[in-house]
């Protein structure tokens, strides 16, 4: 338990030396600020009066609606860009661990290997859940300070985007122990963000495709890559109060990330340094 | 409670490229034994296996075939590296940890529990002779020499019963070298068992008792320093010896020289070299020097690299 501390809190570290930690945590501090002033929402008995922005009002419907429709925003940003950014910043922490001259000596400590990789793996998911809830839980507060609305959903949705990062940080780590390359980790997670929404549309490719070989294709790499569209599209859910039709997204993500970390582990274990 | 504190059998490492299916032996077939207390040096050119035998050693690398046991226990298992203390020769210690801190963490690694760190760190920061002001400075301000100060308190923040110390003082000054030997010295006396591997080789010789020497892989020569320096003959070295005697002498002897006025002579075997001296002392010949004649480690080392039957 100490070494596996020990590796979490030399992870955070890294990544507070890195300024990792902290340009996350200063984006989300600039967004919460820009919530706190900027964005203004007088709520008169329960309905919504006017909301401001930058001063001037803005046309809205109902505070239900404009809050859910807000923080709906914000977790999609969160959920794309937020995750873009932390497979960029996490690429190099996973990496820097296979540096020669570092890994050996860790290898040469009374520590097992998979608890190495794990605890690294760890404490960098950590690193990003605690800025992934630092906003969705300031944002939270502030538009239940505002409007008196203190729907969970939108609380919900942090979790739906630390499993998505979980998932994407076992790519990083397997491609890590594989290559040491923070470009191909960095890569590989882009092209399976940007894939696999496209993927998430096979009914549609279906029909433009001619060939049986090439719609089974589509369908296989649907239902075994991550599934980050549709799970943009139940975080929305989520946040609007709308049932959800499907997990079937979520426990084959959780699969496909389990399959990769347990690679990286097992390759880990195998690897001669 | 074991013998040997490192012990290989028949270790091999065979290094594959997937793409050509060319192979490189790196270590061949090694089977080394270092007892409990002693003081081991790994000596070899580049090249040689050292490093990847280390790196088994320490399981960093998994041998092809053979085994490696610390203490009786195979290296593959986390707890037989509990009690290694390891020194890696390019390092790379993060930059962005103080010193402090390093030692925090791998005292951590090692399983120490926190108070028993804060106990430990600042003494071995002193042991090692690293400024109060060191402590808190970032290792990636250190100088060469203070990294390894600062990794050999590393190696030694969890009190081990082995230390594997690759090149320990690479970069560091004569006074920082000596320092580390009077530490090293010191681990010696406490039975710690010490595992050198470094390409100095007055170090080595002056500080181990036991020597292997690693060529293409293959255990090309092992044996205590004093037995492996230990020269074939015996030498006498006497002033003003008269020239008849000295012609008898040079006769006898099976080498002679003259230096600084004084003859030097080395003679085959011990009765030899006596009757020599006998013979000098009843010509009231002075006697400068009179022993067994004796090679440097680095001469063993030369003599066991270049020779054809090791390679």
């Amino acid at each position: 338990m100490i070494a596996t501390v020990a590796l979490i809190l030399d992870t955070f570290r890294e990544a507070f030396a890195r300024r990792i930690f902290w340009g996350f945590a200063g984006c989300c501090t600039a967004l919460l600020v820009f919530l706190i002033f900027i964005m203004r929402i007088d709520v008169v008995a329960g309905a919504l009066a006017t909301v401001t922005l930058f001063g001037r009002a803005m046309p809205t419907t109902d505070v239900q609606s404009l809050v859910q429709q807000t923080q709906s925003v914000i977790a999609m940003a969160l959920y794309f860009f937020g995750m873009a950014l932390s497979v960029f910043a996490s690429a190099g922490l996973v990496a820097s661990v296979f540096e020669p001259g570092r890994i050996e000596l860790l290898l040469s400590k009374p520590v097992s290997r998979t608890r190495i990789l794990l605890g690294r793996y760890l404490g960098n998911l950590l690193v990003v859940a605690a800025n992934i809830v630092y906003l969705i839980a300031g944002s939270w507060i502030i538009f239940g300070v505002k409007t008196g609305l203190w729907g969970i959903g939108y609380l919900y949705s942090s979790l739906f985007t630390i499993f998505i990062f979980a998932v994407l940080l076992a790519v990083i780590v397997l491609i890590g122990v594989l290559w040491e390359s923070a470009a191909i980790a960095i890569m590989t997670s882009f092209a399976i963000m940007f894939l696999t929404p496209i993927l998430a549309q096979h009914q549609q490719i279906d029909r433009l495709l001619s060939s049986e070989w090439s719609r089974q294709t589509v369908k296989i790499l649907y239902y075994a890559l991550p599934k980050t569209s549709d799970i943009s599209v139940m975080i929305r859910h989520i946040i609007l109060n709308q049932p959800i039709e499907s997990w079937m997204p979520v426990w084959s993500t959780a699969i496909f990330g389990a399959v990769m970390l347990g690679a990286g582990i097992l390759h880990f274990r195998r690897r001669t340094f | 409670m074991p013998v040997y504190a490192i012990e290989t059998e028949n270790l091999t490492k065979v290094f594959a490229s997937g793409w050509s299916k060319r192979s490189l032996t790196a270590v061949d077939n090694i089977s080394l034994r270092v007892p409990v207390g002693s003081t081991y040096g790994l000596l070899g050119p580049n090249g040689a296996g050292k490093t990847t035998f280390v790196k088994m050693l320490l399981s960093a690398a998994h041998p092809t075939t053979g085994r490696a046991m610390v203490f009786g226990r195979d290296s593959r298992e986390p707890a037989a590296r509990a009690p290694i203390g390891y020194l890696p020769e390019n390092h790379r210690f993060p930059t962005y940890l103080t010193g402090w801190d390093m030692l925090d963490f791998y005292g951590a690694l090692s399983g120490m529990p926190s108070s028993e760190r804060r106990r430990r760190i600042p003494e071995l920061l002193e042991l090692v002779g690293l400024e109060s002001r060191a402590h808190h400075l970032r290792l990636g301000k250190f100088s060469k020499g203070m990294l390894q100060r600062v990794g050999l308190a590393q190696a030694l923040i969890h009190s081990p019963r082995l230390l594997v110390l690759d090149e320990p003082s690479d970069g560091v000054d004569p006074v920082g070298r000596k320092q580390i030997r009077e530490v090293l010295l010191q681990l010696e006396q406490q039975g710690v068992t010490i595992f050198l591997n470094s390409h100095l080789l007055a170090e080595v010789e002056l500080f181990c008792r036991e020597v292997a020497i690693i060529q293409k892989g293959k255990l090309a020569l092992s044996g205590t320093v004093l037995e492996l320096t230990s020269g074939s003959g015996y030498r006498l070295e006497i002033a003003g010896a008269p020239e008849n005697l000295e012609t008898e002498l040079r006769a006898r002897a099976r080498t002679a020289a003259q230096n600084n006025g004084n003859l030097q002579l080395v003679f085959q075997t011990r009765e030899e070299a006596n009757r020599a001296l006998d013979l000098a002392r009843s010509h009231q010949c002075e006697v400068e020097t009179f022993g067994r004649t004796r090679s440097t480690l680095e001469e063993v080392f030369m003599k066991t690299v270049e020779d054809p039957h090791h390679a």
